[in-house]
């Protein structure tokens, strides 16, 4: 068995059962959520979406964890959303062949990368923001476990930047609407 | 934003973060400087001039995209995909092997269902095989495509170690950060001398050129480098032509008539550069190249306006200047096509060339150096 072809598919069970549970569920939340996570496994949901979205990264993994304990507020909030939509503004067009710089390169021997995680790490710690900095170590855990045979695979993904897409758009739907409530 | 619990010490999340930092400094890869492994010296063909040429067995109603390999038993294997058309449900990828009676029964080797139980996911069509010998192994790269089209491809690997009676589950190459779409293979890798490959890929998607992933030792990725190109470009078919210095030639992606381009390395692969397009008509098609045993190139492609012929030009000053040699097939009917030519250069010094045939099956030529100039069988 290839392990992450296993662990994609396992995750993108996970990923669609906390996908079901932003329903308005109120006491079926838990049982919604092994209901769903089942049925992703069971009737091909989770392989067509390893095979849309590809393997999904730790980061998205843990989050949807997260959300299934029904940890609140998650961490994903706005600002964190914002900051991931505008480094893939750049990262994507130019690792998509934009240009001749591909940065995703820099992801099979990510010397330089994991050494620039140092200082976002220590600013996460100063920032007391302990739960991004225990998913960035998980991420790190990931990659070097071997799971993942690019840094990048494991911090972030399109999926989790479609989340981020919605989280922003959201706040900006919201403040359209209050704007206009005035 | 949500804050530790209480009872876990602040402490423990940058201690869990250095700790698997230590890890993943342990685990990156740093591989020694690249480089290719040197192609044989120079020696004079002492073969006849020999040509013949065979059909592969039909086995559904189109077929495209043939590659050969040379199995550790000195037999010729060749792989293509084939189905009902291209793009379809039923298209799967053969496989043949040529025996003293000629090509024998050919069965398919992979399909959606093969791959989407290998990877674990959704599979909607396949493509492109790719087969290389490396020791008793026999390599099997192949792209499919869960969403759209080509462009949105990704590549499958697998091996078999019994001259391709069995082949193991594939897995991915993880070679894009968006969905790990668009990386396609077309040609055969280059040895390299740690051990590993390399692997002449390209990317179609928002923008088309060529790629080049090397490979370990044991298959894992440890770099991909662009083959950058004013124009699109696709489908590098590569050369070495000594320890640090290769060639590429690869298909005009166009618009409008087209020559074929060429990028070169002066390092192993670690970087490509580009370089002047051959005085070499492409009409948008995939060409091969191979290195012959007297240290002549050998490329195999189209003529300017069409697919309707398969020929064939030769360099004697590493791909330089090209001269034309042969016409191995053509015909002005309209709804030739003679394409995508694979080559090989059997350890019997014999010349073999795949390529798709009207896009209803696969043809083989086998010929040698004497026939290619200009002498006759």
């Amino acid at each position: 068995m290839n392990a992450l072809a296993a662990y994609g598919l396992l995750a993108h069970g996970l990923i669609f059962g906390a996908l079901a549970t932003l329903l308005p569920l109120g006491e079926l939340r838990a049982r919604v959520a092994l209901a769903a996570t089942t049925l992703a496994l069971l009737v091909g949901i989770a392989p067509v979406m390893h095979g849309t979205f590809g393997t999904p990264s730790l980061t998205l993994l843990q989050l949807a964890i997260l959300h299934l304990a029904n940890r609140r507020p998650s961490p994903l909030s706005f600002a964190p959303a914002l900051g991931l939509l505008g480094f893939v503004a750049l990262f994507y067009p130019a690792a998509l062949g934009w240009g001749a710089f591909d940065p995703y390169a820099l992801g099979y021997q990510p010397w330089t990368l994991l050494v620039a995680l140092l200082p976002v790490a220590a600013a996460l710690w100063w920032r007391r923001q302990d739960s991004w900095l225990l998913i960035l170590a998980v991420d790190v855990a990931g990659y070097a476990s071997g799971l993942f045979a690019n840094l990048w695979d494991a911090l972030f993904d399109p999926l989790l930047v479609l989340l981020a897409l919605l989280i922003v758009g959201r706040r900006g739907v919201i403040r359209l609407i209050a704007s206009r409530t005035r | 934003m949500m804050q530790m619990p209480d009872k876990l010490p602040r402490w423990l999340a940058p201690l869990l973060f250095t700790a698997a930092l230590a890890g993943a400094f342990w685990r990156a890869p740093s591989p020694e400087a690249a480089a290719l492994v040197p192609p044989p010296a120079a020696a004079p063909s002492a073969l006849p001039a020999v040509f013949a040429a065979e059909m592969l067995p039909r086995v559904a109603a189109s077929a495209h995209a043939a590659s050969l390999a040379q199995l550790a038993d000195g037999r010729i294997a060749a792989a293509w995909f084939a189905g009902s058309k291209e793009g379809a449900d039923d298209v799967a990828i053969w496989y043949s092997v040529l025996g003293r009676d000629g090509w024998n029964d050919a069965r398919p080797i992979a399909n959606r269902e093969s791959t989407a139980g290998g990877t674990f996911a959704h599979v909607r069509k396949l493509g492109n095989p790719v087969l290389y010998t490396e020791g008793s192994w026999l390599h099997l790269w192949y792209v499919s495509v869960a969403v759209g089209g080509w462009a949105g491809s990704s590549i499958n690997h697998s091996v078999s170690t019994d001259g391709g009676k069995t082949w193991s589950k594939p897995t991915k190459l993880q070679t894009s950060p968006f969905a790990n779409i668009s990386t396609l293979v077309r040609t055969p890798p280059l040895p390299l001398a740690d051990g590993g490959l390399g692997l002449p890929v390209y990317h179609e998607f928002i923008a088309k050129h060529g790629e080049w992933l090397r490979l370990s030792p044991t298959g894992q990725i440890l770099d991909k480098v662009r083959m950058p190109h004013a124009l699109r470009t696709l489908q590098p078919a590569v050369v070495a032509l000594d320890e640090q210095r290769a060639i590429a030639l690869l298909r005009d992606a166009g618009p409008g008539p087209g020559k074929v381009q060429m990028s070169a390395t002066q390092n192993g692969g670690q970087s490509w550069e580009e370089g002047e397009a051959l005085a070499v008509p492409n009409p948008n098609a995939s060409v091969a190249l191979l290195r012959l045993k007297s240290g002549r190139l050998l490329l195999a492609g189209n003529p300017q306006d069409s697919r309707e012929a398969m020929l064939l030009w030769l360099s004697s000053d590493e791909g330089k200047t090209w001269q034309p040699s042969r016409t191995v097939e053509s015909a002005a009917d309209g709804g030739a096509e003679f394409s995508y030519p694979a080559l090989l250069l059997g350890r019997d010094g014999r010349i073999h060339l795949a390529y798709t045939w009207r896009r209803q099956g696969i043809k083989h030529a086998a010929f040698s150096e004497a026939w290619l100039d200009g002498k006759t069988p």
